[in-house]
């Protein structure tokens, strides 16, 4: 519990309330009889933020399309920003990208507060804006040339082009290329300058599965490097195959965040381990009296929940004896749809 | 300033154009079209009757044959002046296009070319080199009855000829009227449309919101597109002058007024692209919108016909239309070499090319709201 002192705007008499870290508490003022609200800050380990972000609000109008969020980004972090169209994830990023201004909070870059400082970040970050299209007529090699120009100290568009293999991509002109070499000439087009922090607006929509691994490929490959990576996505693949860390956003809220072991762990459901085509009756009593909590799905499957990892080869000994004919057996965890479906009620990819 | 970044951009802008046929056509090849298409039309045409002014200097017995020569040709109205009035004046007052002078001493000069075959007789021929058409049948007809003339007279075919004049002082066809109003249109299209398409589809596209985060101000980027707009103007200046004088052979004076209202004009309607693209942001209907501007201001501006062939209201319109001050300084700077009337169609343009170009930068925004 924290204590601030606030003053009334109307009276200007001193009001001291208490509240907890990222709590907005209501205040009457006893002079006056004014109504306000006061909010404590949630308080962000600062020491390896590459990004900070405090109280981020964004209004238009009626709509409320960011409201009141605040996290951090570590260095060398890859942190995805999942959330259905329509969450805000967009919204979000470009106000720490400075391209939209914020309605109210703090937003910080290596500890510089861009609503001041923005330019002087601009050497160290990288971005692909979302649905990114370059210069039609201008090929590969031509086009990073281009956007190196803007920089002071840039990286060889060679070596860029090594690294993102595109040595036989890199006369074509960039209307010639597929979806799937357009978005990795974007993530090039975000290197050019060597940055950090390398900002990633929905780089795999619209793109086929096979263009779709591709462009995960490349981001793996600045997870590689050590770049800190803010990725915004509405494909729960693309976040649990590339993210260190999660952050879920609906409806301009954060409903969740953590590594994905930590959301399944925190909202998803068990394990279930799946037994199919077991003849044996007795399987079922012989689990039960070893204590796991086991049950005959509707298609004959014998499910069993499992608690630990542990479990596991207990469950498979039990079988060596009780069950030998059994054709496979699966096992399967939560994923992030599930949770988002727990925490929500809808589907990623319907919500929004 | 980013003098890298401006010379990439200029450099890449250019070789980006040259790769984009359609581009490339509508700049260059359409004007071109246009001119030729218009200059092989309005040099042969068919009319039954014209208008002429007829001043006899010489009122002798030769002279009046003449006259009635013309007269009964059927050709004709004729539209005779004292000697004390200026032929020139009195056409430009009454908007007529052709006009004939018999010179003074025509009789006597007729008389003496009797048996003389290299006396020449001379009539003038005046012309409004703004009307494309009617000088052009008039000079035919004309030629042909002197021909009969000095069959008929003197059985020379050669005795008495025309000398042309205009009544603007020197020899102008429809094409020196007309080249100056396509530069203008051209510089016109292309700046509007090269800004609506910098304000619209490279917003779409995500560049301006990729360029905002990057270490180029909006300034440097808008001088350096406008670097690259200035180099197609005068590309396309230079080659609707070149094909002028191979093909038509068209007179005109290069001097700092020219370049003075090709600089401004860029300005001017790279602001009024700015200004639509800001207000109309797909770009489909900005180059709708582009179009409804640009095309009622081509005809109505006097581009392509002389505005005093067109109803008075709409002569008056033209003159609130950028355009029409683009045109008439791009006519007096090269062709008509009026000074006067450069200075105030240039100094014009300047205002406008400032008013419009210094909003449409105010107006261009990167952010997002």
């Amino acid at each position: 519990m924290e204590e601030k002192t606030v003053q009334c705007p109307k009276c200007g008499k001193s009001i001291t309330t208490f509240g907890n870290p990222g709590e907005v508490v209501k205040v009457d003022c006893p002079s006056c009889g004014n109504e306000g609200k006061v909010t404590f800050q949630k308080i962000i380990e600062q020491d390896d933020s590459a990004i900070e972000v405090y109280n981020l609000k964004k209004v238009y109008g009626d709509l409320i399309a960011v409201n009141d969020i605040s996290f951090s980004v570590k260095k060398g972090e890859v942190l995805a920003f999942l959330g259905p169209n329509g969450a805000g994830k967009t919204t979000t990023v470009e106000m720490i990208e400075s391209i939209r201004v914020p309605t109210a909070g703090v937003i910080k870059i290596y500890d510089k507060d861009i609503s001041t400082s923005f330019d002087q970040v601009k050497e160290n970050i990288g971005i692909l804006p979302q649905e990114f299209f370059s210069y039609e007529r201008l090929t590969v090699r031509e086009t990073l040339l281009y956007f190196a120009s803007l920089y002071k100290n840039s990286v060889n568009v060679d070596e860029i082009i090594d690294s993102m293999n595109l040595k036989d991509q890199e006369k074509k002109l960039y209307m010639n290329l597929s979806g799937g070499l357009k978005q990795r000439v974007g993530v090039a087009i975000s290197l050019v300058n060597n940055p950090d922090i390398v900002f990633l607006d929905e780089p795999s929509t619209g793109l086929d599965p096979k263009a779709r691994r591709e462009v995960w490929e490349v981001i793996a490959g600045l997870r590689d490097k050590g770049k800190t990576v803010f990725l915004t996505t509405h494909y729960m693949e693309e976040a649990e195959f590339l993210a260190d860390r999660i952050i879920i956003i609906h409806k301009g809220k954060i409903i969740a965040e953590g590594s994905l072991d930590e959301l399944i762990s925190k909202y998803g459901d068990e394990s279930i381990l799946r037994v199919k085509n077991c003849k044996s009756t007795n399987l079922i009593n012989v689990l039960k009296e070893k204590g796991f909590d086991a049950f005959t799905e509707g298609n004959g499957d014998i499910a069993i929940k499992i608690k630990y990892k542990e479990q596991i080869l207990e469950i498979l000994s039990i079988l060596k004896y009780e069950c030998v004919d059994y054709s496979t057996i699966d096992i399967r965890r939560s994923n992030l749809e599930e949770i988002f479906l727990k925490l929500t009620g809808a589907k990623l990819r319907e919500a929004g | 300033m980013n003098f890298k970044f401006i010379k990439t951009d200029l450099v890449l802008g250019i070789r980006s154009w040259l790769r984009s046929k359609g581009t490339v056509f509508w700049t260059i090849l359409f004007p071109i079209l246009l001119i030729m298409i218009f200059g092989a039309i309005f040099s042969g045409s068919d009319e039954v009757k014209y208008d002429l002014v007829l001043q006899d200097l010489d009122e002798s017995s030769d002279s009046h044959n003449l006259t009635r020569l013309l007269s009964e040709s059927g050709f004709f109205n004729l539209k005779n002046i004292s000697k004390s009035k200026d032929i020139s004046t009195y056409m430009k007052d009454n908007d007529l296009s052709v006009g004939l002078q018999i010179p003074e001493d025509f009789g006597k000069k007729l008389a003496e070319s009797i048996g003389n075959p290299f006396a020449k007789v001379n009539l003038t021929y005046y012309i409004d080199p703004t009307d494309s058409t009617i000088p052009n049948i008039v000079r035919g007809i004309i030629s042909g009855l002197v021909n009969g003339y000095n069959d008929m007279i003197t059985l020379s075919p050669s005795i008495v000829s025309m000398e042309e004049r205009t009544i603007l002082g020197e020899d102008f066809d429809y094409i020196d009227f007309f080249v100056p109003g396509m530069i203008g249109f051209t510089i016109m299209t292309s700046m509007v449309y090269g800004s609506i398409e910098r304000n619209t589809k490279l917003r779409k596209d995500g560049i301006l919101r990729k360029m905002l985060t990057m270490p180029v101000t909006r300034y440097e980027w808008i001088f350096s597109k406008m670097l690259f707009m200035l180099f197609l103007s005068f590309i396309s200046t230079f080659v609707i002058l070149i094909v002028g004088i191979l093909v038509w052979g068209l007179n005109f004076q290069i001097n700092i007024f020219l370049f003075i209202i090709v600089i401004c004009t860029s300005f001017m309607f790279s602001g009024l692209g700015m200004i639509i693209g800001r207000f109309v942001k797909d770009q489909e209907t900005a180059d709708m919108a582009g179009g409804a501007i640009t095309f009622p201001m081509m005809f109505l501006a006097g581009t392509f016909f002389p505005l005093d062939q067109m109803p008075e209201f709409l002569q008056a319109t033209a003159q609130v239309l950028p355009l029409y001050y683009v045109n008439e300084g791009f006519r007096n700077a090269m062709i008509y070499g009026n000074l006067e009337k450069t200075l105030f169609f240039t100094g014009a343009t300047v205002v406008f090319a400032l008013v419009f170009f210094l909003i449409g930068v105010f107006l261009t925004k990167w952010k997002e709201d």
